[in-house]
């Protein structure tokens, strides 16, 4: 059953930072104060904070394992499958990094320069933390040891139909490059769940063409519903599994060979894939999930 | 057709299929026999696309590993046919397989004589000394039994089947056949059955068992699509950590290729249909 206390929590009034930091100790002491030219607002974290755990532990019930495969200190590269339409998954990872992990830290997600251009979404995406994703971008954030979020599908990844939910595309190599230049380790994330919580029946391509968007998807509820019940997503059981980190140990002038990088990225690529297809095979339903 | 007709259609076929040393029961009469079936099969039936197969040298071992579905091992079956009827270099194709459940002398004597071999270590090294063209279904009995939900989303590939061809260095190719698992929708596994009955695997069809005999082996005529991948290189790094870690790496990226591929064909295939 869906319990509402995290929700009611987002509705109470008051100090919502004030809240946070009585919620997450650890997290608030680790990141207030700190200015962040990158534009990170631990004010709008906080704010958005009790809907996403919301959605997190109440609504998909997401099952993390093994989170202690993400160190508490120093940079890495998380990089997973990417799913649904609204990319709910990289907020799932977020918030079990935030509120499930023995060291809070935040993901620094690299997201499409598309995102920021969105009218009050664009801005939004920046304080909760997400990065313009360019490779000197990623380079800084990994020199200040920050955990970078990559989803090398791209949009496409976002986009796909519903019959081709958990086929994962092929992978972009600058997160294996990005690993090799900076001796950072890549932490490979099989995500379930996020590809059936919005099912993407069709695809308008003149129509997202027209209104400059990547795709412009007809699900069950979008674009019937009037406006906040369309954003519904459907309360899908999710399993994120963490994979161990990925050490590459190769010398940072090997970043420039394609072949090497591509092969490393296809490899990644594979492994998540073949982890996504176990998980389905041993999921008993859509709703319940492994367990039940 | 008759040996005469066939032995005049397929020259060149019989020519390379008698070179080589090894045979294992190879029945080039029994191949005559089926010939004709397989061409209905392959032109009419199933309308098989073949794609990527210059990549396959005229001579010389390969070994090609694919992905397999439905009561029969139907792509094997193909794979064979696409091999023996090709204009420019027609080859001899030899399926390592598991035959231990196979009881009954004659069906296993029948499926010797098309190709079939028992998968040995021992059998694949001698057949590649031979200079042949081997396939694997790594999948193994999983892929006879595989839902119809989880169509096209490969099971574990059995590593150790690819141990001899990483010890003689021979190219691995893989093979991603579309259209074999929707051929023979299976909806159910009687895993029970399997047991009691020595199989290894006992799918129930729209076909199987519920009909009379040879019909209860039938297909649906779905248009099948056969890619040969270029063969996958060796793991990047060239430092070896052992044969069976290679073996593994191996495996695991000629699954991947091959999955990635029939996510490619799908997403292809929706494309088209709008």
């Amino acid at each position: 059953m869906v319990t509402w206390t995290n929700l009611q929590e987002a509705l109470k009034p008051g100090d919502p930072l004030k809240a946070f930091a009585r919620r997450h100790p650890s997290f608030y002491s680790r990141y207030a104060g700190q200015e962040d030219d990158f534009g990170f607002k631990l004010s709008t974290f906080a704010l958005w904070e009790p809907l996403f755990r919301f959605c997190y532990e109440d609504y998909f019930k997401v099952r993390t394992e093994g989170i202690e495969n993400i160190l508490g200190e120093g940079p890495a590269i998380v990089c997973g499958n990417h799913s649904g339409l609204i990319p709910i998954d990289g907020a799932m990872l977020a918030m079990a990094m935030c509120s499930h992990h023995p060291s809070p830290r935040r993901v620094r997600f690299l997201a499409t320069d598309w995102f920021f251009g969105l009218p009050g979404l664009g801005d939004w995406i920046v304080e909760t933390g997400q990065v313009r994703a360019t490779q000197e971008n990623a380079r800084i954030l990994l020199s200040r040891g920050e955990l970078v979020g990559v989803y090398p599908e791209g949009l496409r990844g976002v986009g796909k139909t519903f019959r081709e939910r958990y086929r994962v595309l092929d992978f972009h190599p600058g997160f294996v490059q990005l690993s090799i230049a900076t001796g950072a380790p890549l932490i490979p994330i099989a995500t379930v769940g996020g590809d059936e919580i919005y099912p993407n029946l069709l695809n308008l391509k003149g129509l997202a063409r027209f209104m400059r968007m990547p795709f412009w998807a007809v699900t069950p509820t979008f674009p019937w519903l009037p406006f906040p019940l369309m954003f519904i997503p459907l309360p899908v059981k999710w399993m994120i599994n963490i994979h161990k980190p990925i050490d590459l140990g190769y010398p940072p002038e090997k970043a420039g060979d394609r072949k090497l990088v591509l092969r490393i990225a296809r490899e990644i690529q594979y492994d998540i894939q073949r982890d996504i297809n176990r998980l389905l095979r041993e999921r008993r339903s859509v709703f319940t999930g492994w367990d039940g | 057709m008759t040996v005469k007709t066939f032995a005049r259609a397929y020259r060149n076929y019989i020519r390379s299929a008698t070179a080589g040393g090894e045979q294992f029961g190879f029945d080039l009469e029994l191949v005559a026999r089926i010939e004709p079936l397989l061409s209905l099969l392959y032109r009419q039936w199933w309308k098989v696309a073949l794609s990527g197969f210059e990549h396959l040298p005229a001579a010389g071992p390969a070994l090609i590993a694919g992905n397999s579905g439905g009561t029969i091992p139907w792509p094997a079956f193909m794979l064979m046919y696409a091999l023996m009827s090709s204009r420019s270099k027609p080859r001899r194709l030899s399926v390592l397989a598991d035959l231990d459940w196979v009881a009954d002398r004659k069906l296993r004597q029948a499926l010797a004589g098309v190709g079939f071999v028992a998968r040995t270590a021992e059998n694949a090294r001698r057949l590649f000394a031979a200079g042949e063209v081997v396939a694997i279904f790594p999948e193994g009995a999983a892929a006879a039994s595989k839902p119809f939900a989880e169509r096209y989303r490969l099971r574990p590939f059995d590593w150790t089947l690819f141990l001899p061809a990483i010890e003689e260095d021979v190219p691995i190719y893989p093979l991603a056949t579309l259209g074999c698992d929707e051929a023979v929708p299976v909806f159910a596994n009687l895993e029970g059955l399997a047991r009691f009955l020595r199989l290894p695997a006992y799918p129930v069809t729209p076909f199987f068992p519920w009909m009379p005999f040879p019909t209860n082996l039938m297909s649906l005529p779905v248009a099948w699509r056969m890619h040969l991948l270029r063969p996958a290189s060796r793991p990047a790094d060239q430092d070896r950590h052992g044969l069976d870690e290679v073996a593994q790496r191996q495996a695991g990226f000629v699954e991947g290729e091959i999955q990635a591929e029939l996510n490619r064909m799908l997403r292809w295939r929706w494309k088209s249909q709008g």
